[in-house]
């Protein structure tokens, strides 16, 4: 059996497409339940196992579940990996669920210097604003960044815009984009070798419905 | 084994004494990445050390030991300057760079290096001893699978000796104990530390450009690889070249990187060579199925000079156990040598075993 973690919620809806295109077996109606594992069978001949187990977890918890090696698999966005670095394997750019981490904020605060600064990613923004030549104090929330700027308790956002809909809405504005961001396939390292045979087959077919999709 | 408190106290009881077991200012601290073991635990990694240690003894290896801290510039022969972030280090009292053994290959060369200076080899060592990393992670994830902040390592090391016969022979070695300790389903994962480096020249990529490639490589960011090598081999798919070469079938090195002209292309094809002689001397061997070669393997740290090897249990998330050849080293320690050895994770090797597995001095038995 193969087991693959899911990034719930945007990340497995961005990706959820590709799955299907590149001809994985997938569970119905992962939505209409509340269930978090979901099991399906597998064609042996082709995936080199019977069985696939996907797991729906909250997206900064994927590589954890990738690392202990209880998942096989992960799917789950680049900058979760990059603001946690695990020791997984990193196997292919799915190229989807694409997001933009970016600096914020109110368009009245974009001229004056930053002084505090909101954020889920607290060693991405140090490193952005070490590296920008900033002192920045740094607070650390787990949700909803936005309220942060637009109530003043800082002056710029660290956070992952996918369309901006939510910054325009709260009035806020995008001063910098610092990096963009897609969903990855990761892999346990004693899995990747262990189950050599049907990791490369997965990993081989995302790969190939990445690249006919970009071809368009 | 735990007692069970619920049953032997009213609910009243039972919160008072919840709330005692969460009052952290009662009780003392302990240091992040510290891991307490309790009886079970703690005599299981006990027996797996002691199974091993015997193990190798057994084979002609004697057991040393050696203190926990060594000079910084000792640990650095032979690695790459960046090696060092990953060190504890303190100073001595004179104000010189000390740090915690990150693991035991350097003390083994420090030691033995007079003796092979007076022509007293083959040197065949064992030891059992903790070895430590700067970590952040907490202790229980970065023991199952990522860098520990303290961790045991049990392992071997052959000073003196060359030639694909040593090399076959350790591989079996560590096998064997495997199978001694009746683990099931472990893979050991060959690789050649040159090959490589020597394939990324070959194909045009700047000595300066090689290190940060290779660790993006180690780091097993294949993604990152990919990416960064295209910038210098245009169209050729590296990991694909790499996972069609089997040493096991010579004849799968593809003719156009064999190169007469080419230094980067002689070092490749002795890298080749000397993995097709290995791939012959364990093909009868009892543990080929268990051993497959991936040339897209590269180990930390930089002074493997020709196989190096990773094995994996199902249940453990990281290699329970990696070695390789390091024939440059001991030059490093001031008296030139062949050398070669392995050690094991004790703590990923204990994740295989249920806590009421009691190991006994000849195999394992369920108590």
């Amino acid at each position: 059996m193969l087991t693959i973690a899911l990034a719930k919620g945007r990340t497995t809806d961005g990706v959820w497409p590709l799955l299907v295109a590149a001809g994985l077996p997938l569970p119905t109606a992962l939505d209409e339940t509340r269930a978090l594992v979901f099991d399906v069978d597998a064609d042996a001949a082709t995936l080199q196992v019977d069985r696939m187990r996907y797991l729906l977890a909250k997206p900064a918890d994927v590589p954890t579940y990738v690392q202990y090696g209880v998942a096989d698999l992960g799917i789950v966005g680049k900058d979760i990996l990059m603001e946690e670095p695990r020791d997984v394997s990193e196997l292919v750019d799915l190229e989807c669920a694409c997001c933009r981490l970016c600096v914020a904020g109110r368009p009245e605060d974009e001229l004056r210097p930053p002084r505090r600064v909101a954020t889920k990613y607290p060693r991405l923004t140090d490193q952005y604003f070490r590296s920008q030549g900033t002192a920045v104090e740094i607070v650390p929330l787990s949700g909803s960044i936005e309220l942060a700027a637009v109530i003043g308790l800082t002056d710029r956002i660290f956070d992952l815009v996918q369309t901006g809909a939510t910054l325009r809405a709260n009035g806020l504005k995008v001063f910098d984009t610092v990096s963009d961001v897609s969903a990855r396939l990761i892999a346990n390292r004693s899995s990747y070798h262990l189950q050599r045979e049907a990791i490369r087959q997965v990993a081989d077919a995302l790969a190939a419905a990445v690249t006919r999709r970009r071809r368009g | 084994m735990t007692p069970c408190f619920r049953d032997s106290m009213d609910l009243v009881g039972w919160k008072g004494l919840m709330c005692l077991a969460l009052d952290a200012m009662r009780w003392a601290e302990r240091p992040p990445g510290m891991r307490d073991l309790f009886p079970a635990q703690a005599r299981l990694r006990r027996n797996l050390e002691d199974w091993l240690i015997r193990f190798f003894e057994d084979r002609g290896f004697s057991l040393v030991s050696s203190g926990a801290f060594e000079y910084a510039d000792t640990l650095q022969r032979g690695r790459v300057p960046a090696a060092s972030e990953q060190w504890v280090q303190v100073f001595d009292r004179s104000g010189r760079p000390m740090a915690l053994r990150p693991d035991m290959t350097p003390s083994v060369a420090r030691m033995a290096a007079p003796l092979v200076a007076a022509g007293q080899v083959p040197i065949r060592w064992c030891y059992a001893e903790r070895v430590y990393h700067r970590s952040d992670a907490p202790a229980t994830l970065s023991w199952m699978s990522g860098r520990a902040a303290e961790s045991t390592q049990v392992g071997v090391e052959c000073i003196g000796e060359t030639g694909v016969a040593a090399d076959s022979q350790l591989l079996g070695l560590c096998l064997d104990a495997l199978a001694g300790l009746r683990r099931a389903g472990v893979r050991m994962v060959i690789s050649h530390a040159l090959f490589v480096p020597a394939l990324l020249e070959l194909l045009g990529v700047p000595a300066d450009d090689l290190e940060p490639l290779l660790a993006l490589l180690t780091a097993g960011d294949y993604v990152a690889f990919r990416t960064e090598s295209r910038r210098f081999v245009g169209e050729v798919d590296v990991l694909e070249l790499l996972s069609a070469l089997n040493p096991f079938q010579p004849h799968t090195l593809p003719d156009n990187l064999v190169r007469p002209e080419s230094a980067a292309s002689q070092r490749l094809q002795a890298a080749w060579r000397a993995l097709c002689q290995l791939a012959d001397a364990i093909r009868t061997s009892d543990h080929a199925c268990a051993m497959v070669f991936d040339l897209s393997l590269h180990r930390d740290p930089s002074y493997y000079t020709g196989m190096v090897f990773e094995v994996f249990a199902p249940g453990a998330g990281a290699p329970i156990a990696q070695g390789g050849r390091y024939d440059h080293l001991l030059r490093e320690f001031g008296a030139p040598a062949p050398a070669l050895g392995f050690t094991f994770e004790v703590e990923r090797l204990m994740t295989l075993f249920a806590d009421e597995e009691l190991i006994v001095q000849r195999g394992v038995v369920p108590c």
